[in-house]
C-alpha cells in the first residue's frame, strides 16, 4: 500500500511489504504435455476442497472459540514430513490426519512397496515415536494399493 | 377466558331467548332439554383443561447406549493389533506371529530413540501429566553408596548396577543386611545374570553375556524367528554363585533363589549339588526349591525308574522336612512323568489322588499333562477316549484360571448328556495350526475317527460337522505351497462319514472329488453309506454318478453299487444303458 500525503512540508510515502503469497500458483499441477500422471488429491486445485476434494487434516481449532490452530499446523507439517520419510517411496497419496479427542489418527495410502512385516515395523516405530513425542496416542490407519491410482495424465 | 365468559353470555342469552320462544309451544320441551345439553358440552368443551403427559427421564448414557447398540463386533475382522487391509491380515499363524513381533520390534526401536536422546521428548504437551510417554529416567535417584541405593536398584530391576553397587558396598565395609542380599540373589538368578530391558538393543549388549542363542533383529532385512526368545545358560563362576560363596550365612532363601536360578537356565546336576550343600548345612528346604528339583529331575538321569525313583525320594524329602506341597509341586510331578514312558501312565493317576487329598484343585496343566501322559500317538484309542472321558467330567463346568504357566495351550474336551463325547476347540481350528506338534496329522486323523466311530444324536451330529467343516479348512489352507497336512483315504472317509450321518449331502459330495485330487481311493462301505444316503434324498443322478466315479477307481465293488442302484433307483432310459454299459466294463476289466 502507498499512500503519500499532499502537504508540500511533509511530501512522503509508505511502502509496506508482505509476503508474496502466491495464491493462485500454490497446490496447483499446471497442464503440460500429457505424460505427467497426476492423483484425483492433485488434479483438484485449492478452490475445489469442500466441492471436490475433502480436508486432509480434520481438527475442531478452526471452530469459532477454539485456540491452537497455528500449533496443529505445525504439527500437520511434522508429521507429513515424518511420513514421507519414515514410508519413504511407499506413500501413494497424500496423508490424511484426524483428531478425535486426544487421539491422533494419521491415514495413509501405501503402494505395497515393502513386505507386510517391514511395514508393520515402520508402524509400530512411528505411533511409538509419534506418541511420544507429542504425548498423546497416535494410531495409524493404512492403506494398501498395489500402484498409484492415476486420475488423469496432465 | 374472554371468549368463554362472551360466550356464556352468549349463552345465557340464547337460553332466555328460546325459554320465551318455548313458553309459546309447549310440545318444545323435549327440543329445549336436547339443546340444554347440547350448550353444556360446549362449555365444557371450551373450558380448556390440558392433561400434562408424564416426563420421559433419560440416563446420561442414553444417546451412547443408543449409538452402541447399532456397532457390533466383526467376527470376520483380524485381530486389532493389525491393519485393517488384505494385503497386511495375517492369514496363517506363522504370518500372526511375525507381524505382531515386527511391530514389537518397531516399537522397541522407537524406545531406543526415545530413551537414548530424551532432550527431545521433554516438552509437556499433556494435561494431566502422562508418565508413560516421558523418556524413561533410568538414572537412580540415590547417589551414594548404601543399603537403600541397592534395593532401589534391585527394583528398578537394574542387574549389573545393582551387582556392581553390591561389590561397592562390600569394599567400602558396609555390611548389607542378609534380606537385601536374599533380593539381590532373586533378581540375578531370576534374570539370568544380564539386564532384563536392553535385550532388543544391539548396542547395548554386552560382551560378557554371550550364551544367546536366538537373537531378535531389531532391524528390518532378517525376519526375526517366531520363537525368538533369549535362551541364555548358566554360566561358572557367575555373579550368583559369587555373591552367594560371599554370604557367610546363607539361609533357606538364599539357596532356594540359587537353585531356582539354576534350574531355570539350565544347570541341573549343579542344583542338585547344591540341594545337598544346603542339606549338609542342616537347612530345610522350600516348596519352591523342591518344585525347582522335581522340575529338574528328569533332565539328570537317564532311566525311567530312576527318575521317578528320584522324584519319589524328593517327595519323600518334602514330607520328612513338613513341606507342604502345592498345585505347582504336583504339576512339576505330572509334567515330569511325561518323560517317564510306561511308568508315567502307572503312576499318574496316584498324582491325582494325592491332589485331592491334599484338597488342591487340579489345572488346566495338570490335565494338559494328564492328556500329555496319555494321548501318545500310537496308543489305542480304546484307553484314550475312558481317560478323556473321565477328565472331561472333571472339566465341564467348571472355570479354570490360570495358575501354571502350561495352563495356556489346551485342547478341552466337553461331556455331553453323560454319554457321549464330543469335541471342541477351545478357539478356532487356528489354534491346532499353533499347538505346532509334530504328531498334528495323527491328532486330526485321530479327531476324525472318533467323531465318525459312533451314531450320535441330531444336535452332536451338527456340531461334529462343523468341526469337520474346519479341519477341512486346515487341510486346504496351504502356506504358499506348503502343504500342512495331507489327506489320507482314512481321514478323507471319516470326514465324508460325519457329514453324511449330519444329512449335509452337498458338502459331502464336495469332499467325494478329493479322493481323485489327492489320489486316494474311497472305501467301499463308504460309498454304501453316501448311496443310502442318497437314496433317502432320492436323487437319482447322483447315484448314478456315485457308480461312475466308483468305476473310474476300478473298484472291485462297482458291480454290486450298480445292482444296487439298479434295483433301488428309478432309472431313465439313457441312466439305464449307462449302468449296463459300465458293469461290461467293469466285467471284462475284471
Amino acid at each position: 500500500i502507498v499512500s503519500s500525503q499532499l502537504f508540500p512540508a511533509a511530501c512522503f510515502r509508505n511502502i509496506h511489504c508482505t509476503a508474496a503469497c502466491l495464491k493462485n500458483r500454490a497446490a496447483r499441477i499446471r497442464v503440460g504435455k500429457g505424460d505427467k500422471s497426476v492423483t484425483y488429491e492433485q488434479a483438484y486445485h485449492p478452490h475445489h476442497i469442500g466441492h471436490r476434494k475433502g480436508w486432509l487434516s480434520q481438527h475442531t481449532s478452526n471452530l469459532q472459540g477454539e485456540d491452537g490452530a497455528a500449533e496443529r499446523v505445525v504439527e500437520d507439517v511434522f508429521i507429513r514430513r515424518f511420513m514421507y520419510g519414515t514410508f519413504h517411496g511407499c506413500l501413494a497419496d497424500e496423508v490424511v490426519i484426524k483428531r478425535r479427542g486426544n487421539l491422533l489418527v494419521i491415514c495413509a495410502v501405501m503402494i505395497q512397496k515393502l513386505l507386510p512385516s517391514k511395514f508393520y515395523f515402520l508402524i509400530g516405530y512411528t505411533e511409538e515415536l509419534l506418541s511420544h513425542f507429542y504425548k498423546c496416542p497416535v494410531k495409524i490407519e493404512m492403506q494398501t494399493v498395489e500402484e498409484k491410482v492415476v486420475y488423469k495424465y496432465l | 377466558m374472554a371468549s368463554s365468559c362472551s360466550l356464556r353470555h352468549n349463552v345465557c342469552k340464547s337460553s332466555r331467548i328460546l325459554r320465551i320462544h318455548l313458553q309459546k309451544s309447549w310440545p318444545n320441551r323435549c327440543f329445549l332439554i336436547f339443546c340444554l345439553f347440547f350448550f353444556i358440552i360446549i362449555i365444557i368443551f371450551f373450558s380448556e383443561e390440558i392433561v400434562i403427559p408424564r416426563k420421559k427421564t433419560w440416563s446420561k448414557e442414553a444417546v451412547l447406549q443408543a449409538l452402541a447398540s447399532t456397532v457390533k463386533r466383526d467376527p470376520t475382522a483380524s485381530d486389532s493389533r493389525f491393519q485393517d487391509d488384505p494385503y497386511l491380515t495375517p492369514k496363517t499363524s506363522s504370518e500372526f506371529k511375525l507381524f505382531s513381533l515386527s511391530q514389537e520390534s518397531g516399537r522397541n526401536a522407537a524406545k531406543y530413540f526415545i530413551n537414548t536422546y530424551p532432550k527431545y521428548f521433554q516438552k509437556d504437551y499433556a494435561q494431566p501429566h502422562i508418565p508413560c510417554l516421558m523418556p524413561e529416567t533410568l538414572e537412580a535417584q540415590i547417589e551414594e553408596a548404601s543399603e537403600a541405593a541397592l534395593i532401589e536398584r534391585i527394583r528398578m530391576r537394574r542387574v549389573k548396577a545393582a551387582v556392581d553397587l553390591y561389590d561397592q558396598l562390600l569394599q567400602a565395609g558396609t555390611s548389607v543386611s542378609l534380606n537385601v542380599t536374599n533380593q539381590l540373589l532373586d533378581l540375578i538368578c531370576f534374570c539370568g545374570d544380564h539386564d532384563l530391558a536392553r535385550e532388543n538393543v544391539p548396542e547395548q549388549r554386552n560382551e560378557e553375556t554371550e550364551d544367546v542363542q536366538d537373537e531378535p533383529q531389531a532391524k528390518e532385512g532378517r525376519a526375526p524367528k517366531a520363537s525368538g526368545l533369549l535362551k541364555a545358560t548358566w554360566k561358572e563362576n557367575n555373579n550368583a554363585e559369587r555373591i552367594f560363596a560371599l554370604l557367610s550365612e546363607p539361609n533357606t532363601h538364599s539357596y532356594s533363589a540359587l537353585i531356582r536360578g539354576m534350574v531355570k537356565y539350565g544347570a541341573y546336576s549343579k542344583a542338585f549339588s547344591t540341594y545337598t550343600d544346603m542339606l549338609n548345612n542342616r537347612l530345610k528346604a522350600d516348596v519352591h526349591t523342591f518344585n525347582a528339583l522335581i522340575t529338574a529331575a528328569p533332565e539328570v538321569k537317564e532311566k525311567y525308574n530312576e527318575k521317578w525313583e528320584l522324584i519319589v525320594d524328593l517327595l519323600k524329602q518334602m514330607a520328612e522336612q513338613k513341606v507342604k506341597p502345592n498345585l505347582l509341586t504336583l504339576n512339576a510331578v505330572l509334567k515330569a512323568l511325561r518323560h517317564c514312558g510306561t511308568l508315567g501312565k502307572s503312576q499318574a493317576f496316584p498324582v491325582i489322588s494325592e491332589m485331592k487329598a491334599l484338597s488342591i484343585d487340579p489345572s488346566l496343566a495338570s490335565y494338559n499333562h494328564l492328556l500329555a501322559i496319555f494321548y501318545k500317538t500310537g496308543a489305542p484309542i480304546q484307553g484314550q477316549t475312558d481317560i478323556l472321558q473321565e477328565v472331561m467330567n472333571e472339566v465341564s463346568g467348571k472355570s479354570f484360571t490360570a495358575q501354571d504357566p502350561d495352563d495356556g495351550i489346551c485342547i478341552s474336551l466337553q461331556r455331553y448328556n453323560g454319554l457321549k463325547v464330543y469335541i471342541f476347540f477351545m478357539s478356532s481350528s487356528t489354534d491346532i495350526k499353533q499347538l505346532g506338534h509334530a504328531n498334528r496329522q495323527n491328532l486330526v486323523e485321530e479327531l476324525l475317527t472318533l467323531m465318525a466311530r459312533e451314531k450320535h444324536n441330531q444336535e452332536v451330529q451338527e456340531s461334529f460337522a462343523e468341526c469337520a467343516l474346519d479341519i477341512k479348512k486346515i487341510y486346504d489352507t496351504g502356506d504358499r505351497g506348503k502343504v500342512l497336512l495331507s489327506w489320507t483315504a482314512g481321514s478323507l472317509s471319516d470326514l465324508i462319514s460325519v457329514l453324511l450321518a449330519a444329512h449335509r449331502r452337498q458338502d459331502a459330495w464336495e469332499m467325494l472329488k478329493l479322493f481323485k485330487t489327492h489320489n486316494r481311493v474311497p472305501s467301499e462301505e463308504l460309498l454304501n453309506k453316501f448311496l443310502t444316503c442318497v437314496k433317502e434324498a432320492g436323487e437319482v443322478n447322483q447315484a448314478v454318478e456315485l457308480v461312475q466315479i466308483s468305476a473310474g477307481f476300478c473298484l472291485p465293488e462297482t458291480p454290486k453299487l450298480i445292482q444296487r442302484v439298479q434295483q433301488e433307483f428309478e432309472l431313465t432310459e439313457g441312466q439305464r444303458n449307462m449302468l449296463s454299459d459300465l458293469e461290461i466294463q467293469t466285467f471284462n476289466s475284471n
